[in-house]
């Protein structure tokens, strides 16, 4: 049924777009003056008439349908006590209509269990009214459709016949136009700014709870402290107090991020220095791109890889030699989020090297250094600042990566450099702060805000970083 | 410059129809979903329950209801969503490894939700596990208590937990360090086993009591999620950790995962439906009484689940681990679920520690209603 | 001369780093690939077992002249179990227990089906294969070893005396498992499919591109054409460039925060979760589309100016048809990243056990990548060629959307 009427809709409209242009155009050359706007005006200015009031409509019927609906069957005949309902009993009593109502005009025989067990449990009022839903439902549904082409073929036809070369609708359209994108720039702005607000916001909740100090010094971290507050508790800020601490989160994100960084910085770099400057064209063409894949392979997969094949055998490897690997150590993540951020480092780098101009080069070469000496004393320092905020960009991507870590790495914070120990990334933390037991009044749930918005501002400040740098050494060629 | 022009006219013309009429398709499809109206039973709650709670949904779906989801959420996660009100927005059932508390009532009270049923269907174990690499264990309350407990007796005085490794414990334990893999304090098998194990096993001095159910923060107790196949896993890669979960978990990884004898007993079908396994427990689902008739099939489905089908000795919820009750236990139950008698059971009494079975004797009688 | 040489040689050392550096690169890849493949291949057959089905009317509800509705509610659970005692004869209940055990607990729905299509066969004997139970069909593909004792094991002797048996009757067989291409979730893992995380998927995709791509798209047309360049349009660009670089999870929280705390919209539905992946991939199309607005050079509009245009003729008639398909690729790449983010997913509750196939965004569903997790997690070890197979589809949809981004970049763009 709806899309019935949506697509009556988009034909009786873009129908209209023809049936005003063309109109416009008649009187173009049949009359002798000129007409005050463009003959595909006057078909946008028709499509608009058409298009828009009908949406709205449609917007309000389809937002208060269920109102509709509420006033229509739960009538004080059928039910004598609706006026002493809960609205939790309203709520469900409606429920159980609009689910009967799907059913009631079906033949028994056709009845799945749980449908005719829904019957059976159904009092004669509830049946009742769940029939007049149904028959309320079909008739929405068919005014709707019917709405959807009456309506816009009268207002297009009635406002047809105010097309005349007078009439100058370019200023009407044009603006339109504008105010709906201005709309919705308006929306991109509020979700972008949205997302910052709502971050602080239940962040500054979490404060109240905890001392801004000591959640960022303090080196102790034992969320389940926060367990014993329920809602409408007085808090002892002393268990709290070192119940939240930041820096073994944020050692065990950087532990994590730079055994990554130390896979990815030498194997990506090579990489971009080997296919920008040496490879021919055809082992680039198929090279890149493949490399390229790394980076599209989703988390998941490498958090997989990394805690059930990585982790088993770094840890006999261990065993092996007699050095203690935990299983759940941060090289296992950070090597498998290395691999995952090779192609950061490669595809961005090699882009830089390959917009270093050829003179540069030409002119290494006629001085008679080697292709590496060129490479190493010349096109890399002029490449450097892209390059260094490609590295950046990578540790920002590091930095925020979730699965890997929540599937490899360990759960409990540690304070520690050493990778072959187990470390707790933030963005583990905020995973394990919101699944299972949620409680939006609670600082256990709420730190995962205040994580999140430490990690907001450490991307955002790589970010500026990255940009600043790239913007302020790189050397405009041409 | 004529070639460039006539592909962009010509792509423009392709790229203005099809954005169109993708932009049609997507904005019907949200359309399509027409009304908010749920027939689908939504399950929350244990994790210990998930299983078998998931192959009774399962079972339910294919009689001719719609598949129930369960999202596992904890114990004590899933009472929260369970007693936040009445209506189509809310859980209709939740699952349970451990018996409500009176604090849950009370918010179910607060909330709004005072018609709720107790399905006490089956009895599980704690198992307390490790890999079936390692040599075997046969350990007391006391000893597990000792090797995890933030504070222990040491010469009479209370220190912090000094012990590194399970022999120095007691001397005819094998030398492994002591890691344990815990659940968070939401679930429901934690509470149960700080019930019954933390608490009974506790040496500490009666106005320290409270204590008695603190880990040790050094390290040598980690916390894993809510979900217990993530315990059994990583229990398979280091054989000197123990973990504890409920039974249906070891029966699962039976061929990686042996369970340590707790006072000489081990985890079984047998020794968890007679209690002679310290550490069993009931599992239980709570319904919402005012959701029945709205939401085809909650009866159903606790009726499934305490059928012979199911818990009968053969029965698809025994084969995967769940212990069945004593004979006046199982009819009392089935008489719950076919009459929808609450028998004794309700929101006002447990928010009160009161519980119809408090004074019956059974051995968990102490723990209902907490 | 020694020099010459010193330096040649540190240039064959340099550029065999670089040679490591791509090949070292190609073999992770490959090695990854190779064993997601290599795992993940079982799963898209399935063992079964020939066995001899005599349609006992004993045994059965209905008849050949009963209407497919009948058939379809029928139990067939009886004539499984008859089917059993038929091709083993002489079972006392222990065996029977475990030779049922072995083929697949829906034994009776794959006799139901077969019944629906072949009536005629009421009363008759054929030779069907049955499909075997998860386990058996683990120890058969070789994923579990056969070698340990017994109690290590999940099929006992008994069933590997009946699983030799059969084999050498050669009644062992493996056909293409289609489920797992039109079945939901399930506990069983030998009729786990995915389809319903794929159709979960695939509506937050449709949410996601029905707000991102239009409100993207005519954002960026606004703030590069319209607006003068100033303080506000820069922190609006530095704002924009920066959530695009904000780690998956930061929109999960924005999603579990705003649309479900404060907008009170349900839980673990695929509306819910395409908006949370909307706001993750606005910022990308944004970008993308103010690049390729930026690239249309300052020729196109001037000569249309010239030539009389107003602002918004030259805007949509000349520039935005140009920046188009750099805009498309920009939001068919943001859209598989959309579909790859497990982390959103997971902070909406997309990652439950749901076995319906959900029939809008209003249903109930997982998704792809949840799916997977869910897979991973569990613990029957029949789950993990599935959770492979299902990251080959996964990287199969991604690779396939990649590509058309590229053809199509490649087929409609202009080059200047």
């Amino acid at each position: 049924m709806v899309y019935l009427a949506l697509l009556l809709l988009f034909i009786v409209s873009y129908s209209f777009y023809y049936f005003g242009k063309n109109r416009a155009l008649k009187i173009k050359f049949t009359g002798d003056q000129k007409l005050a706007s463009l003959p595909d005006y006057y078909g946008y200015f028709l499509v608009l008439v058409v298009f828009l009031p009908s949406l709205i409509i449609w917007f309000i019927l389809l937002l208060y349908k269920s109102n509709f609906q509420e006033l229509y069957v739960m009538s004080p005949s059928l039910f004598p006590d609706i006026a002493q309902w809960s609205d939790a009993k309203f709520g469900l009593i409606m429920n159980k209509i609009s689910n009967l109502a799907l059913i009631v005009n079906i033949p028994e025989a056709d009845l799945l269990k749980g449908q005719t067990s829904l019957l059976n449990m159904s009092s004669e009022s509830e049946l009742i009214a769940a029939k007049n839903l149904a028959s309320f439902d079909n008739i929405y549904g068919w005014s709707i459709v019917i709405v959807f082409i009456l309506l816009p073929v009268i207002l297009g036809l009635s406002v047809s016949r105010l097309i005349n070369q007078k009439l100058n609708v370019q200023p009407i359209v044009e603006k339109t136009i504008i105010n709906i994108i201005r709309f919705s720039s308006i929306v991109a702005i509020l979700v972008t700014f949205g997302i910052f607000f709502s971050l602080i916001f239940e962040a500054i909740k979490f404060f109240q709870y905890v001392n801004f100090a000591d959640f960022f010094f303090n080196t102790a971290w034992n969320p389940n402290r926060a367990w014993v507050i329920s809602s409408g508790e007085t808090v002892d800020p002393e268990i709290l107090k070192d119940a939240f601490g930041w820096v073994p989160l944020l050692t065990g994100t950087l532990l994590v991020g730079s055994v990554a960084m130390f896979v990815a910085i030498p194997l990506g770099l090579a990489s971009a220095i080997y296919l920008a400057e040496y490879a021919s064209s055809k082992v680039r063409d198929i090279a890149k791109p493949i490399i390229e894949i790394l980076a599209g392979i989703p988390t998941v997969v490498y958090g997989f890889f990394a805690a059930l094949t990585l982790a088993p055998m770094l840890k006999n490897f261990g065993d092996s030699i007699g050095i203690d690997i935990s299983a759940e150590s941060a090289l296992a993540a950070g090597l498998a989020m290395g691999v995952m951020i090779i192609p950061f480092v490669s595809s961005l780098s090699d882009d830089v090297i390959r917009s270093v101009p050829n003179s540069l080069r030409d002119g290494s070469y006629a001085l008679g250094a080697t292709k590496s000496e060129t490479i190493k004393k010349v096109v890399l320092p002029a490449a450097l600042p892209g390059i260094m905020g490609s590295f950046l960009l990578a540790v920002s991507r590091a930095i925020g990566e979730t699965m890997i870590v929540v599937m490899a790495a360990s759960l409990r914070a540690n304070l520690t450099f050493n990778p072959l120990e187990p470390a707790t990334t933030i963005t583990t933390q905020i995973v394990t702060a919101l699944i299972g037991d949620v409680e939006f009044e609670n600082p256990k749930t709420l730190v995962a805000f205040a994580l999140g918005l430490s990690l907001f501002v450490m991307t955002l400040i790589l970010n500026i970083i990255a940009i600043t740098i790239v913007r302020k050494y790189r050397e405009k060629y041409d | 410059m004529n070639r460039a022009l006539l592909t962009y006219n010509k792509g423009n013309l392709i790229m203005k129809k099809s954005i169109v009429s993708l932009f049609a398709l997507v904005v019907s499809t949200l359309f399509a979903a027409e009304s908010f109206a749920r027939d689908q039973i939504n399950i929350v709650g244990s994790s210990t329950v998930y299983p078998y709670g998931t192959v009774n949904a399962q079972r339910l779906g294919e009689s001719g209801f719609k598949t129930p989801t369960y999202n596992p959420t904890g114990t004590g996660g899933g009472m929260k969503l369970f007693c936040a009100g009445v209506g189509v927005e809310h859980p209709d059932i939740t699952g349970a490894s451990r018996n409500m508390k009176s604090k849950e009532a009370k918010l179910c009270l607060e909330n709004g939700v005072t018609n709720v049923i107790e399905v006490m269907w089956a009895n599980d174990g704690i198992t307390f596990s490790h890999s079936n690499t390692a040599e075997d264990f046969a350990l007391t309350r006391n000893d597990i208590w000792k090797a995890m407990s933030a504070h222990v007796v040491v010469d009479g005085e209370v220190v912090e937990n000094p012990y590194s490794s399970w022999n120095e414990i007691r001397d005819d334990l094998p030398d492994y360090k002591i890691e344990v893999l815990v659940a968070p304090p939401s679930s429901g098998t934690r509470d149960a086993f700080d019930g019954g194990v933390m608490e009974k096993g506790c040496e500490l001095p009666e106005e320290m009591e409270d204590d008695c159910v603190l880990y040790r923060e050094d390290g040598r107790i980690i916390e894993m999620g809510e979900n217990d196949t993530l315990i059994a896993q990583k229990l398979n890669e280091d054989n000197q950790r123990f973990g504890y979960f409920g039974y249906s978990y070891l029966k699962d990884n039976g061929d990686k995962l042996k369970a340590a004898s707790v006072e000489g007993v081990l985890p079984s079908g047998e020794t968890i439906a007679s209690y002679e396994y310290p550490m069993a427990r009931p599992l239980f689902i709570y319904l919402k009484a005012d959701h029945i008739g709205v939401v085809p099939g909650i009866q159903e489905f606790a009726q499934m689940m305490v059928s012979d089908e199911a818990i009968g000795d053969n029965g698809y919820l025994t084969k995967i681990g769940a212990a069945p009750m004593v004979p006046e236990l199982i009819s009392r139950v089935k008489n719950v679920t076919d009459n929808l008698d609450a028998m004794g059971f309700s929101i006002e009494a447990c928010a009160n520690k009161e519980h119809p079975l408090k004074d019956a004797g059974y051995a968990f009688s102490g723990k209902l209603c907490p | 001369m020694t020099n010459i040489k010193k330096r040649l040689s540190a240039e064959r050392r340099f550029k065999f780093y670089g040679q490591l550096g791509v090949f070292l690169s190609l073999l992770f890849v490959t090695l990854l690939m190779l064993k997601i493949f290599t795992t993940g291949s079982g799963a898209f057959f399935r063992t079964t077992i020939e066995a001899d089905v005599f349609f006992d009317p004993n045994f059965m509800q209905v008849d050949k002249n009963s209407s497919d509705k009948e058939i379809s509610r029928a139990s067939f659970e009886a004539l499984a179990d008859s089917v059993v005692n038929y091709n083993f004869k002489d079972l006392n209940e222990d065996q029977f227990i475990k030779v049922r055990e072995m083929f697949t607990r829906r034994f009776d729905y794959q006799l139901r089906d077969y019944f629906l299509d072949n009536k005629d066969d009421y009363k008759k004997t054929v030779k069907l294969k049955i499909t075997a139970s998860s386990d058996l069909d683990q120890i058969v593909k070789g994923n579990y070893p056969r070698n340990v004792p017994e109690a290590q094991r999940k099929i006992n002797d008994y069933q590997l005396s009946i699983l030799d048996e059969l084999n050498k009757q050669e009644r062992i067989g493996s056909t293409f498992n289609f489920w797992f291409f039109t079945n939901g979730d399930s506990r069983d893992p030998e009729t786990a499919g995915i389809w319903g995380a794929i159709m979960g998927s695939f509506y937050a995709l449709m949410v996601c591109l029905a707000f991102a791509f239009p409100i993207g798209l005519f954002a960026s047309v606004y703030l590069e054409e319209y607006t003068k360049p100033g303080k506000i349009t820069d922190l609006i660009e530095v704002n924009i460039n920066n959530l695009a670089a904000v780690p998956s999870i930061v929109f999960g929280l924005l999603g579990l925060g705003m649309l479900i705390g404060v907008f009170n919209m349900p839980f673990q539905v695929p509306l819910v979760g395409g908006l949370t992946l909307g706001f993750m991939t606005l910022p990308t199309i944004i970008i993308a589309c103010r690049s390729s607005l930026r690239a249309v050079p300052p020729s196109i509009r001037h000569g249309a100016l010239a030539l009389g245009a107003t602002k918004t003729q030259t805007t949509f008639h000349h520039v935005v048809p140009l920046a188009l398909p750099g805009t498309l690729t920009g939001t068919i790449i943001g859209m598989a990243q959309a579909l790859g983010e497990t982390a959103p997913l997971l902070m909406v509750g997309m990652v439950a056990f749901v076995m319906e196939i959900p029939g809008g965004p209003l249903d109930p569903a997982t998704g792809l990548p949840s799916q997977i997790y869910l897979w991973s997690e569990s613990a029957e070890r029949g789950f993990i060629e599935k959770t492979s197979a299902g990251i080959m589809l996964l990287l199969l949809f991604l690779i396939a959307m990649n590509l058309t981004a590229v053809l199509i970049r490649r087929k409609v763009e202009v080059k200047w």
